[in-house]
């Protein structure tokens, strides 16, 4: 996760600490608790703040550490999207009690042990998608905000795409930091950026044809590629 | 009737004549017709009696020899034709055409006469036992006795074609003779007169004018050529109708337009000197409709003309339009896109038969490459002005009406008409403002011209700018009329209201007037604001005028017509003998770059120069002062000092309007595509792309990458979004 935004993250305005307070209690008083969901939530106290009665980017180097990975590592992202994470840094009880039981697991052992097939799990096609959009909502902090700048544009991509498309986001993320057009990207350029890496052949882009519906972010960054193949 | 029927048979026995046949009354009377046909093939058949041949003839048909009667035409018939093929063949020279005719001539004569006698065989027994009418049959003899005779029908053949290339190398034949000839092989069947005479007839003249046509072209020049065609082609049209068939004058013609204009049509067109391009040039029009009608003829023909038309006159537009030259002086830039245009079109009326291929062709060729200049829209608005400022003095009314047609038709090809009414606005704006305009129903007669070309929009704001003028003249007469006592022997103020929008923004830089003006302009507002409450007026100190009343050291008395920053200038040295730059930028707050502007006209510029500058250089310098001129003298009372013309702009001012254009452009693309979106719901890329353009086709043409620009900016805005599934495909959301 690139921490600058993580930084940005504002202590939550009153009324939506108190939205979620309501929320919780609500749903903790319809029915009595499991005793895996005691387990699980008495996990969420040991990494919550008490005064917000959420866990705060304190609390999740925290529960980092104690997974022994690193907090922007790609698999934290994959634990705020399976966990249906609203805001950046900070996770819920509902949100943390929805995503261990779905993950299966009540202990910080077992967790550790989920990642890896939390992993496989992200990388199958059908969840892929959701996850790519989810990484940029994510990244949201603002109120009303639509982009994200190109510097924490760029650490994103190469987090959620880096792996599976190595050569094809080093050129795009070069591109994006040399040119001047674009300060930011919006939700429909990031969208394109999937599809170009999923349909798109790289280097050659031979069959990419400039004349369909694609941003013209990405025409620039095809014609850059062009030049600089030349 | 019963008695009748008792029997009482009486029968009627026919009459039993014994004719008596005389066996050998066949033989006897086949040689009486004989006798009597070879009687007339020898001329001597004055001494016959036809009616009793007739007889003859009718008797041996009744008696059933018809059979031997017509053999016996046939053979006895023949016999006379195989001589008289001898005769034509012993002719020499000359005479064999002629006696070959005279033969004709009596073979058709005696087949009359024979006809007659033998008519009962032709109209009974012939049909009955289908055989060939004695008619048809004669002329089937002569064919097949004299004309297919093998001694005959090369050496005929031959004749006639020798005979008709004598008289395309300028001799004169016997064209009665030929005619009659030809109507012979004619009047034996379609067939012999193509098979004999016409086939070999069109291949010679092939041959012939293929070799012409390759001499002609390697000696002519293309006038000259096309002059030589052209006669040829008249000439073959007119050999036909005076002794060929009909029928083949299409078939020559063509065989003439194929070898001597198809075959060579590139090789004219581009003719080194003398081709179309050097005929358009020179204005050729007799050359250029010789070719239109000759090229015509054949086929790709006339594009070939108008290919290279096309071509050149592209070529010539651009260096036009490109022309640094030319681009110094906008007026003459556009007088020489008129000329061409006027020349073009008289060349299309003059020659080419006003074709509308050819005018769509001069259209599109103008729509070209008056647009590869950026500039064009400026430059025919500065055109128009020019005109609209002096240009039409003294002109009458239809010719005023001639130009700006003219202009409006310029207009017409011009894509980006946003751009000229940018800059029209502009200029419009300094000739009222300024009082320049020539002629008030020019003006407007110019604006219903762009109304009905491009719509109410258009001109909203143009018609708005002439309604603040008439507006203004009412607000000073009530001014006046209210304060005019009070104001005594001050100075005069006119005030030219301008509605916000309508007019040009101007960046509102004030200056400090004169304290006796800024009292009347404070009394002006005052009134103003009183008349019509809720407005805001500020003052546009750089666009206005003053006339002054200024005396001179030795007292000169003249007027000066000067800028409103000049005269603010120059009332500061009603109380002050020298001034520096400094102080008079101080007192008057001008920015600067307009004040060195406004000192240099007052001070630079030979017999205007009603200021003083030391040192005496030719630019402004800060640390400058100024004085009056004593010395300074005209020959006019009224001086007139650096007037604000409207000026091609200077490249920064070019790149500002360029930029507020495309400003413009983005809301006008967005409205497009939502428009065009609300009513479609899906669509994809290339089909917005291409609706959008058209529909702002009439004022400007819209770069598909600022409209893909655009449609992201919708998409961002979420008034669009793209389809999940179809890569191309938007969809619209309400």
């Amino acid at each position: 996760m690139p921490r600058a935004s993580k930084r940005k993250s504002e202590p939550l305005s009153s009324s939506n600490a108190k939205a979620s307070r309501v929320d919780s209690s609500t749903a903790a008083s319809k029915k009595p608790l499991s005793k895996v969901d005691e387990r699980i939530i008495g996990i969420f106290h040991n990494y919550a703040n008490k005064s917000l009665e959420m866990i705060d980017p304190e609390g999740i180097e925290a529960l980092c550490s104690d997974l022994g990975v690193d907090h922007t590592d790609v698999r934290i992202l994959m634990f705020a999207w399976k966990l249906k994470a609203e805001r950046q840094g900070y996770f819920t009880q509902d949100e943390w009690l929805r995503g261990l039981k779905a993950l299966q697991v009540d202990t910080i052992n077992k967790l550790k042990k989920a990642l890896p097939n939390l992993e496989k799990e992200v990388w199958k096609p059908e969840n892929f998608e959701d996850f790519y959009f989810y990484a940029f909502r994510y990244c949201l902090t603002e109120d009303k905000q639509k982009c994200i700048d190109i510097e924490s544009v760029c650490l994103l991509i190469e987090l959620v795409l880096g792996s599976k498309y190595k050569l094809l986001v080093e050129s795009f993320t070069e591109y994006l930091k040399s040119q001047s057009d674009y300060k930011a990207i919006n939700k429909d350029q990031w969208i394109s950026f999937l599809r170009f890496c999923q349909e798109v052949s790289f280097p050659d882009l031979e069959n990419y044809d400039i004349d369909q519906a694609w941003p013209v972010l990405l025409d620039n960054f095809v014609e850059w590629m062009r030049e600089r193949q030349r | 009737m019963n008695s009748n029927q008792k029997k009482r048979n009486f029968q009627i026995e026919a009459f039993k004549h014994k004719v008596v046949v005389d066996p050998k009354y066949a033989e006897k009377t086949w040689k009486i017709l004989e006798h009597a046909i070879h009687e007339i093939y020898n001329h001597n058949a004055s001494g016959l009696s036809f009616e009793e041949l007739y007889r003859n003839a009718y008797n041996m048909v009744l008696h059933k020899f018809g059979e031997k009667l017509y053999s016996g035409l046939v053979s006895t018939m023949t016999f006379h034709l195989q001589e008289m093929a001898k005769t034509i063949e012993a002719a020499q020279g000359g005479s064999f055409l002629e006696e070959l005719n005279r033969k004709w001539t009596d073979h058709n004569k005696a087949l009359q006469m024979i006809r007659d006698i033998l008519m009962y065989m032709d109209r009974t027994f012939i049909p009955s036992t289908h055989k060939t009418p004695v008619h048809e049959l004669g002329l089937n003899l002569w064919r097949d006795n004299v004309i297919h005779s093998s001694k005959i029908q090369m050496r005929l053949l031959n004749t006639l074609l020798e005979l008709i290339l004598r008289e395309r190398t300028g001799e004169v034949i016997n064209r009665g003779l030929m005619r009659n000839i030809i109507k012979m092989l004619m009047d034996l069947g379609p067939s012999v007169y193509q098979e004999d005479f016409e086939k070999p007839f069109l291949e010679v003249s092939a041959d012939f004018y293929r070799a012409e046509s390759q001499e002609f072209i390697e000696c002519c020049d293309c006038g000259d050529y096309l002059k030589k065609a052209e006669r040829r082609l008249n000439e073959e049209i007119e050999r036909v109708s005076q002794y060929l068939d009909t029928k083949s004058e299409s078939k020559i013609t063509n065989v003439v337009e194929k070898e001597m204009i198809a075959s060579h049509m590139l090789r004219l067109v581009h003719m080194e000197n003398s081709g179309l391009v050097n005929m358009l040039i020179d204005d050729k029009y007799d050359d250029l409709g010789r070719m239109y009608s000759l090229f015509r003829r054949v086929p790709e023909g006339l594009p070939t003309i108008r290919d290279v038309m096309t071509t050149h006159l592209r070529e010539t537009g651009k260096q036009l339009v490109t022309d640094p030259e030319k681009l110094k002086d906008p007026v003459e830039f556009v007088q020489s896109l008129l000329n061409e245009k006027d020349k073009y079109d008289k060349v299309i009326n003059k020659a080419f038969s006003n074709d509308k291929t050819f005018q769509n062709a001069l259209n599109s060729s103008f729509e070209y490459f008056i647009n590869l200049n950026p500039r064009s829209p400026e430059f025919i608005s500065l055109f128009v002005d020019e005109k609209l400022r002096k240009g039409l003095k003294g002109v009458s009314e239809e010719d005023v009406e001639t130009i700006l047609d003219k202009v409006m038709m310029l207009f017409r090809y011009l894509q980006e008409k946003d751009v000229f009414e940018k800059y029209y606005k502009q200029h419009l704006a300094k000739r009222l403002l300024s009082g320049k305009t020539v002629s008030d129903d020019a003006e407007r007669s110019l604006i219903v011209k762009l109304k009905t070309e491009c719509g109410y929009q258009f001109t909203s704001k143009l018609e708005g700018m002439f309604t603040d003028m008439k507006t203004s003249q009412d607000t000073m007469q009530g001014f006046y009329s209210n304060y005019g006592p009070e104001l005594g022997d001050g100075p005069t103020l006119v005030v030219q209201v301008l509605t916000t929008g309508s007019w040009p923004t101007q960046p509102s830089v004030t200056c400090n007037l004169p304290a006796e003006m800024s009292a009347l302009c404070e009394k002006f507002r005052s009134y103003y604001l009183g008349t019509h409450t809720g407005r805001r007026l500020s003052w546009q100190t750089n666009m206005g005028t003053a006339d002054l009343k200024a005396t001179f050291g030795k007292g000169q008395k003249h007027e000066l017509n000067v800028s409103t920053y000049q005269m603010c200038v120059l009332m500061l040295f009603n109380n002050a003998d020298r001034l520096r730059y400094k102080e008079i930028e101080q007192a008057t707050e001008i920015p600067s770059s307009d004040l060195r502007r406004c000192l240099q006209s007052l001070a630079l510029v030979k017999g205007k120069n009603v200021l003083r500058k030391e040192p005496m250089s030719k630019d402004i310098a800060e640390d400058d002062t100024f004085v009056v001129n004593d010395k300074f003298s005209s020959k006019f009372y009224k001086v007139k000092i650096g007037t604000v013309v409207a000026q091609k702009e200077s490249e920064p001012e070019k790149q500002e309007t360029r930029q507020r254009v495309e400003e413009d452009r983005k809301p006008q693309i967005e409205a497009a595509i939502v428009r065009i979106m609300k009513s479609r719901r899906v669509l994809d890329h290339n089909n917005i792309i291409a609706e959008v353009t058209k529909q702002l086709q009439s004022r400007f043409l819209a770069n598909p990458g600022e409209i893909k620009k655009r449609i992201e900016s919708l998409i961002e805005r979420e008034f669009l979004e793209r389809d999940s599934a179809d890569r191309k495909m938007y969809r619209y959301l309400a």
